[in-house]
C-alpha cells in the first residue's frame, strides 16, 4: 500500500489550477484527499466484509486580501481556465453582502516540498484473514456464556493519501490506522452492552489485542447487570485514562479551538495566562503530540503537525488554531485545521489530546478515598466553550469504599459542572498513561473528525448524576 | 452510470446489485458576528455500488464506492474485489425491493430560488431577529443544499427524489460588562418562510437573555420535568430503535411485540408512527436506501409496541410479509395536558441541555441543564447550573403529552412532554 496513484498523477492539474486561480485571488491552495476504508463485522447472526465510507476529491481555497472563498469538487482534469471560471462564479455572493466582508491578514505560503510516508500492515491481512477473525472472536464470545444474546467483532482499517499544493508548497501524506471493537450483548434480567475498543495502525497489535480481551468483555458484563443508577451527588473520582482524554477534551480542547476566539464563543480567549487548572495540571494537544490516530504530519490547511501545550502547571498557555483563525487573530497556525471530508469547510479541530502523567500511583490514589467512584469508558461528552459547562458520560463506575475498590458497578454515569471547579479539583495525577485512538469528535453537532485523547489517571472531586 | 451497470450485468459472478448516486450541490456562508468570513461551493457526487453473490444457498453482499476519479478498468476491477468479498459473507437469503420507478421531488419553496441571493435573504431574516440591547449572534452559518439521490437494482427498482434543504447554525449570544453567555442552536427547515426563521431566532434571543440572569437553584429538588420537541425526539427515538427490524433480528432489542411500554401508567398513553414523510422534515423521504417504498407504520399504540419498522432484508428475516421500508421520521399523537393543567403544580421546563442521555438498558434519563424555566406556582425564573436524573421506566409509565403539536427535526408530535418527580442535582 502506498501513497494514492490517482493523486499522485494530479499534481501538475494542482498546481496549473492554483496558477490560474492565483491570477484573481491573492493566495490559492488545493487539498486533494482520497481515503479508502474497509470494514469487517461478524455476529451470531451475520457479516460483512465491504468499503467503508471513504472520499475522494479536491477543495480549492482562495483569499483575496480580505475574505476566504472555498470550492469542493471532485474532479480537476480539463480545461484549468474553464475550471476557474466555475469556480469564480460560484462562489460569488450576492451584492447585498459584499460591503460585509472581513479584513484577514495575507496567508503566509512559505516555500516547503516533501513527501510524508507512515507504513502500515494492512496489505498482510486478506479479507479473508479479516473476517475470519470477526467470526472467530463473535462465536468465541457467544460460547462463553449462555447469558451472552449475540456478540459483534469489527474490525475496520483505513488509509489516507492527501496531496496538498500552493503557489510554494507541495506537500503529500500517507499514513493509515485501524479500529477494532468487540461487543457482548449479554441478558442476566437486565440487558448490557460490554465493549472493548482497540486502535493502532498495526494490525497484528490489534488483532492481538482483541484476542486478549474477550474474557475481559465477558467479566465486564456480568458485572454491569449488576450495575445500579448512581445516587446523585459530589463525589471524589479516579478517573481511568479514557475519561481522563474525555475531560480534557471537552473541558480545554473544544475551550482553545480558536475559531472560537475569533466568534468570542470561547471563555479561554480572555484567560490565557490564568490559572484554570490545579497547578500539577499539564496538557497537550497535537498531531505531532502522540502516535495514535490524529497523528497526521500535516493538516488540511497544508500546516505542519504542532504539539502544543495548552495548560502548563494550570496556567493555560495556548490554543489550537487552524490557518483563516490565526490569520484573524495574527497568530501562528497550530497545525489544528481539520475536515470532516473534503466537501466540508476546515475549522480549529483537536487531534491527540491529553493530560501529562504525574508523579502519584493507582493504588494510593485509590487508598486516598474514604467514599467515591472509579469511572470507566468514555460514552459521550458535550462542550460549552463559552460558559464553561461540561457534561461528560462514562459507561460505568465501580464503588471505591475505605480506599478499596468494591464489587458495587454503576452505569451509566453522567458527570457534569463548571469546567474550573473540575479541573481545580485534580488533586493526584498517577504516574500512568494512556491515549486512546477510537474516537470521533464533532464541532457542535456536526464536522466529524477522528480524534484521540487520554492521559494518567486523575483524582478529582465532581457532580455525578 | 450505465457503465456501471453494464459492467455489472457483465460480471457472472453477480448474482444481483444494486446501485446509488448522490449528487449534492451546496451553497454556504460563514459569518463571524455580522461579518462575511468565508463563502463556500460545493458540487460533488459519488456512486455506491452493492454487489450481492448468492452461493452455498447463502447471499453475501460487499458495497463499494465510485468515484469521478475512477476509469472503467478501476470499476470492473472493484466489482470483482466486491464480488469475492460477498463470496465470504454467508447471510440468509432475501430478495431485494421489486420492480418501481419514482422521479419526485420533496415540497420545498426553494426549488427556483437562486441560492447566493436565498442565502442572502436568510441573513437578513437571521440578523432582523439581533435588535435586543446586549444581544448580538456571534456566529452564523448558513447552509443551502440540492440533494439527488437515484437507486437502481438488478430487480427493476429505478427511483429518483430531490431534497432541497437549509441548516443554520446560529448563536445567540448576550454580554454586559460582567459576563457573556450563549447558547447553541441549529434551524433545518425544506421551506423558507423570513418571518418564521425570524422568530425562531428572536425566541433564543430572549432565552439567552435569560440565560445570563439566570441562578442555580436550591437543590437538590425533585419536580416534574418539561421537555420540548428536540429532547422528546431523542427520548422517543430510542423506543422507536428498539422496535426496527435490524435491532430485533441481533437481539439487540428490549421489548417484544405487545410488551406494554408504559406499565402501571399514570399518565398519557404514547401512539408512535413512523413515517416517510413529514412536512417540513429534511428527514422526509419517499424511499430508502434500497429504493424501497415506504409504509408509515404504528409501532407503538397506546403506550404497547404494536409493530416494528425497518429495512427490507430485515424485515424479510422477521418474517414480515410486507417490509415498511427504513422510516425516518415520527408522528406522536398529541396528549391531554392543557396549559392550565400545567400551570395548576411547580415545574422545570427544559430550554436548553447539553445533550439529554438516554439508556434503554440500564433505565435512565438524564442530563446537565444549561437553561431552564422554573415555574414555581405563581411565577417564573430562568435557572442554570442543574443536572437532572430519573429511572426510565417511571418516566415513561408518569409522562405527559401536550394537546398541541409541531414539528421539529423528524418529529411531528406534542410541543411538551412532561416527566413527573426528576431528580434534580
Amino acid at each position: 500500500m502506498a501513497f494514492s496513484s490517482y493523486l499522485d498523477g494530479k499534481r501538475r492539474d494542482c498546481a496549473e489550477l492554483v496558477a490560474e486561480l492565483r491570477k484573481r485571488f491573492s493566495y490559492v491552495s488545493v487539498l486533494g484527499t482520497d481515503v479508502r476504508a474497509a470494514a469487517y463485522r461478524a455476529d451470531r447472526m451475520s457479516s460483512a466484509a465491504q468499503d467503508a465510507p471513504g472520499e475522494c476529491g479536491f477543495v480549492v481555497k482562495m483569499h483575496d486580501g480580505r475574505s476566504f472563498f472555498e470550492y469542493s469538487l471532485d474532479d480537476i482534469s480539463g480545461d484549468k481556465k474553464e475550471i476557474a471560471d466555475r469556480i469564480a462564479s460560484a462562489v460569488e455572493t450576492d451584492p447585498r453582502l459584499r460591503g460585509r466582508m472581513i479584513s484577514a491578514g495575507v496567508l503566509k505560503d512559505e516555500p516547503l516540498k516533501e513527501d510524508f510516508v507512515r507504513e502500515t500492515d494492512f496489505d498482510s491481512f486478506s479479507d479473508a484473514q479479516l473476517l475470519g477473525i470477526c467470526r472467530e472472536l463473535s462465536a468465541e464470545l457467544c460460547a462463553a456464556d449462555e447469558k451472552v444474546r449475540n456478540a459483534i467483532c469489527g474490525i475496520q482499517p483505513y488509509v489516507v493519501s492527501k496531496l496538498f499544493v500552493s503557489e510554494n508548497r507541495e506537500l503529500s501524506q500517507f499514513y493509515g490506522w485501524a479500529n477494532g471493537f468487540l461487543v457482548a450483548l449479554y441478558q442476566d434480567g437486565k440487558m448490557v452492552a460490554a465493549r472493548q475498543i482497540e486502535g493502532s495502525d498495526s494490525m497484528k497489535e490489534i488483532i492481538r489485542n482483541l484476542r486478549g480481551s474477550t474474557g475481559k468483555v465477558i467479566d465486564l458484563a456480568r458485572h454491569l447487570v449488576t450495575a445500579k443508577p448512581i445516587e446523585p451527588g459530589v463525589y471524589d473520582i479516579i478517573t481511568d485514562s479514557s475519561i481522563t482524554g474525555l475531560i480534557a477534551h471537552e473541558a480545554f480542547g473544544h475551550g482553545v479551538e480558536m475559531d472560537q476566539f475569533v466568534k468570542d464563543r470561547a471563555l479561554g480567549k480572555n484567560c490565557m495566562g490564568q490559572y484554570v487548572a490545579s497547578p500539577i495540571t499539564n496538557m497537550h494537544d497535537g498531531a505531532a503530540a502522540a502516535h495514535s490516530v490524529a497523528s497526521y504530519f500535516f493538516d488540511d490547511d497544508g500546516v505542519l503537525a504542532h504539539d502544543t501545550q495548552i495548560i502548563k502547571d494550570g496556567i493555560l498557555v495556548a490554543g489550537l488554531s487552524d490557518r483563516d483563525s490565526a490569520a484573524q487573530l495574527g497568530t501562528e497556525p497550530t497545525g489544528n485545521g481539520r475536515r470532516d471530508n473534503y466537501r466540508r469547510k476546515a475549522y480549529s479541530r483537536m487531534t491527540n489530546t491529553f493530560f501529562c502523567p504525574g508523579t502519584d500511583k493507582l493504588e494510593d490514589m485509590i487508598a486516598s478515598v474514604k467514599h467515591g467512584y472509579m469511572l470507566f469508558e468514555t460514552n459521550n461528552g458535550m462542550e460549552d466553550p463559552k460558559n464553561w459547562q461540561i457534561q461528560c458520560t462514562a459507561e460505568y463506575g465501580i464503588e471505591i469504599v475505605d480506599g478499596k475498590l468494591t464489587d458495587n458497578y454503576v452505569s451509566p454515569v453522567v458527570m457534569s459542572g463548571y469546567v474550573p471547579d473540575l479541573l481545580k479539583s485534580i488533586s493526584m495525577i498517577s504516574d500512568g498513561f494512556e491515549v486512546i485512538g477510537a474516537g470521533m469528535c464533532g464541532k457542535g453537532y456536526k464536522e466529524w473528525v477522528r480524534v484521540s485523547d487520554g492521559g494518567p489517571n486523575l483524582k478529582a472531586r465532581v457532580k455525578l448524576g | 452510470m450505465n457503465d456501471i451497470i453494464e459492467l455489472l450485468k457483465a460480471d457472472p459472478s453477480v448474482s444481483a446489485w444494486r446501485v446509488t448516486e448522490k449528487a449534492t450541490v451546496s451553497y454556504e456562508l460563514f459569518f463571524v458576528h455580522r461579518d462575511l468570513e468565508t463563502v463556500r461551493a460545493t458540487d460533488t457526487a459519488e456512486t455506491q455500488v452493492t454487489v450481492y453473490v448468492d452461493h452455498d444457498g447463502k447471499r453475501g453482499d460487499s458495497t463499494f464506492t465510485v468515484y469521478r476519479s475512477m476509469n472503467e478498468a478501476d470499476i470492473a476491477a472493484k466489482i470483482e474485489n466486491a464480488a469475492a468479498r460477498a463470496k465470504l459473507v454467508f447471510n440468509e437469503p432475501y430478495e431485494l425491493p421489486g420492480a418501481g420507478t419514482l422521479e419526485a421531488a420533496l415540497p420545498t419553496n426553494m426549488a427556483d430560488a437562486d441560492p447566493k441571493r436565498l442565502a442572502a435573504d436568510i441573513a437578513d431574516a437571521v440578523y432582523a431577529a439581533d435588535d435586543q440591547p446586549g444581544g448580538s449572534i456571534n456566529a452564523l452559518e448558513i447552509f443551502l443544499y440540492r440533494d439527488t439521490v437515484r437507486v437502481l437494482n438488478s430487480s427493476g427498482v429505478d427511483k429518483t427524489q430531490t431534497t432541497h434543504r437549509v441548516m443554520i447554525e446560529a448563536i445567540p449570544t448576550f454580554t454586559d460588562d460582567k459576563e457573556s453567555v450563549e447558547l447553541y442552536e441549529d434551524h433545518r427547515f425544506t421551506s423558507f418562510d423570513p418571518a418564521k426563521v425570524t422568530a425562531e431566532i428572536a425566541e433564543k434571543m430572549r432565552e439567552v437573555r435569560d440565560r445570563h440572569e439566570a441562578k442555580k437553584p436550591q437543590t437538590p429538588m425533585k419536580i416534574n420535568v418539561v421537555l420540548r420537541p428536540k429532547e422528546t425526539q431523542r427520548l422517543l427515538a430510542d423506543l422507536a430503535r428498539d422496535l426496527n427490524y435490524g435491532v430485533a433480528y441481533s437481539h439487540a432489542n428490549l421489548h417484544e411485540i405487545g410488551d406494554d411500554l408504559q406499565k402501571d401508567c399514570t399518565g398519557d398513553r404514547i401512539t408512535l408512527t413512523m413515517r416517510g414523510i413529514v412536512e417540513g422534515s429534511e428527514r422526509s423521504a419517499y424511499f430508502d436506501d434500497d429504493g424501497m417504498t415506504l409504509t408509515d407504520i404504528c409501532i407503538i399504540k397506546d403506550g404497547k409496541a404494536a409493530a416494528r419498522y425497518g429495512s427490507s432484508r430485515f424485515g424479510q428475516y422477521l418474517g414480515i410479509e410486507k417490509p415498511s421500508g427504513d422510516l425516518r421520521c415520527t408522528e406522536v399523537a398529541p396528549g391531554t395536558l392543557s396549559e392550565t393543567e400545567l400551570a395548576s403544580a411547580p415545574y422545570l421546563e427544559c430550554a436548553s441541555m447539553s445533550g439529554l442521555q438516554v439508556d434503554l438498558y440500564n433505565d435512565y434519563i438524564g442530563g446537565e441543564i444549561r437553561l431552564a424555566y422554573y415555574y414555581d406556582g405563581e411565577k417564573t425564573v430562568p435557572v442554570t447550573g442543574i443536572t437532572m436524573s430519573g429511572r426510565l421506566s417511571a418516566v415513561l409509565s408518569g409522562l405527559r403529552l401536550s394537546e398541541t403539536a409541531e414539528v421539529s427535526g423528524a418529529y411531528l408530535g406534542p410541543v411538551k412532554l412532561l416527566m413527573p418527580d426528576m431528580e434534580i442535582l
